[in-house]
Order: C-alpha cells, then sequence, then structure tokens
C-alpha cells in the first residue's frame, strides 16, 4: 500500500464497494430464508455467512495482501475449527 | 518518520517488526477465539441436529427485523473500521478521515447494543427465557434459546470490549497522545473488530432464519 499512496477518494470507493456486496448477501440470505427448499435453505444461509466472512477477512481484514506468515496463523484457527467439526459431526451424523 | 520512536516498544529494535509481530500475536488470538465461538456453534449445530423442529419452532420467535438491522449495523461499522485502519495505514494525512471513522465505529456499536437491548426487552416480554413459563412446548426450544441467551450475550460482551478499545484510541488520537500513521495498536483493534463482526456473520442464519420457510 506504501507505494502507490491512495486517496481518501479511493479508500472510500474500494470499501463501499465491499461493504455493499456485504448487504447485498445479507439481503440474499433473508429472502432466501423465506424459500421452502428444505436443507438448502440451511445451506445457502451458512453458504452465504461464509461467503460474507471471506470478504471481511480478505478485503477488510487484508489476509489477501498480508504476508504468509499472517495468512498461516489465520487459516490454523479455521483448521482447527475444521478439523473440530470434521470429528464431531462424523459421530453426530452417522449414529 | 521521526516519531516512530513515540510507539516503538520493547523488546523490538525495529518498528516494522514489531508491526509484524503485532498483527501475528492478534492472528493466533483470532485463532483462539475462532475455536471458542466454533465450539459453541457447534453445540448448537449438534443440538440442531437431534431436534431440527423445534430449532425451526424457536428459530421462527425471534425477531427477523432487529436481526437483520444489527447485521447491517455491524457489516457497516466494519467498514468505517476498515476505512480508519486503512487510512492510518497510508500516511500521516488522514488524520480527521481517521478520528471520525473511529467514532462512527464506537457509534455503530453503541447502535448495536441498543437495538439487541430492545430485542433482550421483547424476548423477555415473550417469555422467551428457558425455566419455568417458557412460551414454546418443544423441549428443544429451550436449548436454541439458551444458547442463544449465551452466544449472544458473550458476542455483545467482546463487542462490549471492542468498543471500548476504540474509544481509547480516539481519545489518544485526538489528544495527539499516540501517532495514527501505520500506528499497530490500530490495526490490531481493527482485526478483533473485525473478528467480532464474522462471528455476528454467522450468528445471524442460525439464530433469526431457520423455520422461515415452513
Amino acid at each position: 500500500m506504501n507505494e502507490n499512496r491512495p486517496t481518501a477518494g479511493r479508500l472510500w470507493r474500494k470499501n463501499i464497494a465491499i461493504w455493499g456486496a456485504l448487504l447485498a448477501l445479507l439481503l440474499l440470505s433473508l429472502s432466501l430464508a423465506y424459500v421452502p427448499m428444505g436443507r438448502l435453505t440451511t445451506a445457502a444461509g451458512i453458504v452465504i455467512a461464509a461467503t460474507k466472512s471471506a470478504l471481511v477477512l480478505l478485503l477488510f481484514m487484508e489476509l489477501a495482501t498480508s504476508k504468509s506468515l499472517i495468512r498461516l496463523a489465520a487459516i490454523s484457527g479455521l483448521v482447527f475449527v475444521a478439523a473440530m467439526f470434521a470429528l464431531t459431526l462424523s459421530d453426530v451424523l452417522t449414529r | 518518520m521521526s516519531d516512530e520512536s513515540a510507539v516503538l516498544r520493547e523488546p523490538w529494535l525495529d518498528f516494522d517488526r514489531q508491526r509484524e509481530a503485532a498483527k501475528f500475536g492478534i492472528w493466533v488470538f483470532l485463532g483462539s477465539e475462532a475455536l471458542f465461538f466454533g465450539a459453541l456453534l457447534m453445540t448448537y449445530t449438534v443440538c440442531r441436529v437431534e431436534h431440527p423442529e423445534a430449532f425451526a419452532a424457536a428459530g421462527r420467535e425471534t425477531n427477523i427485523w432487529y436481526g437483520t438491522i444489527n447485521t447491517a449495523v455491524l457489516l457497516t461499522s466494519s467498514l468505517s473500521m476498515a476505512m480508519a485502519s486503512q487510512a492510518a495505514e497510508s500516511g500521516m494525512r488522514f488524520r480527521r478521515l481517521v478520528l471520525g471513522c473511529l467514532l462512527a465505529t464506537v457509534l455503530l456499536g453503541l447502535a448495536f447494543i441498543v437495538i439487541k437491548g430492545f430485542e433482550y426487552k421483547e424476548d423477555i416480554d415473550k417469555h422467551l427465557v428457558p425455566g419455568a413459563g417458557f412460551a414454546l412446548p418443544q423441549a428443544g426450544a429451550q436449548l436454541f434459546y439458551g444458547l442463544y441467551w449465551l452466544v449472544t450475550g458473550v458476542h455483545a460482551v467482546h463487542l462490549s470490549i471492542g468498543m471500548v478499545l476504540v474509544s481509547r484510541l480516539f481519545w489518544m488520537f485526538y489528544q495527539r497522545k499516540l501517532r495514527i500513521s501505520e500506528n499497530p495498536e490500530l490495526e490490531v483493534t481493527a482485526l478483533y473488530w473485525h473478528l467480532v463482526d464474522i462471528v455476528w456473520i454467522f450468528l445471524y442464519p442460525l439464530i433469526y432464519l431457520p423455520g422461515r420457510a415452513s
């Protein structure tokens, strides 16, 4: 970021675009919740939440431009959460 | 950058290393937070798998408007927090922008808490607190609301801590007691704030959206 010093206008345009996408996803999530699709309805809500989180992680939290050490620390959290869900659900869902 | 010494702390000899270490440290902490909230969401998932109808009935009782508006409020607070952090990162020229965005972030956080307060009031009036006199007949619905109070409560505590941290930074910057440009404390606080937002992003479909289609 230091090479080409951004102006306030450029910062606003970039971040408002991300914010707009987040709000659009929120409305999509809200409307899809009323469409009866069985289990897909729940899945849609979670997939949209994951997409919104990815936007926040990569762009607001700047993981997209972070050094690999920082990315590794971030991913390690996700890996352990994924392990917890995988191990628990492999029991609960197969009873 | 003559005032780098003002933000440089022991044991670092170099400002860039201090910034990188601070970022690394907060990400490790955020990883532990992800596991903390992950465990609560795991509990929710297991309970929901075992009581799908009760969770749908319980989810229908939540107030979707409070939930949706509060999600929008938090997403907007992440916008102002990201603006403050990125503006500070790109130099000294954005003092007023940084101060304004930090203030907006705290006010949006406060708005969230106030809206949540109204929602809690309504939940209590509708007898949605688990225990004697609970509104819904299904046993699983009490599990849903037990988790609802726990998770939203813990989230509100996190948000309140974030508000204290952001207010402190605003005051220190306003009083010119801290350097704004490339300040590691601001970067770390911003990352924490975004994580609290992400937790809510996942809570939204799990709390407010179940049972709407049926």
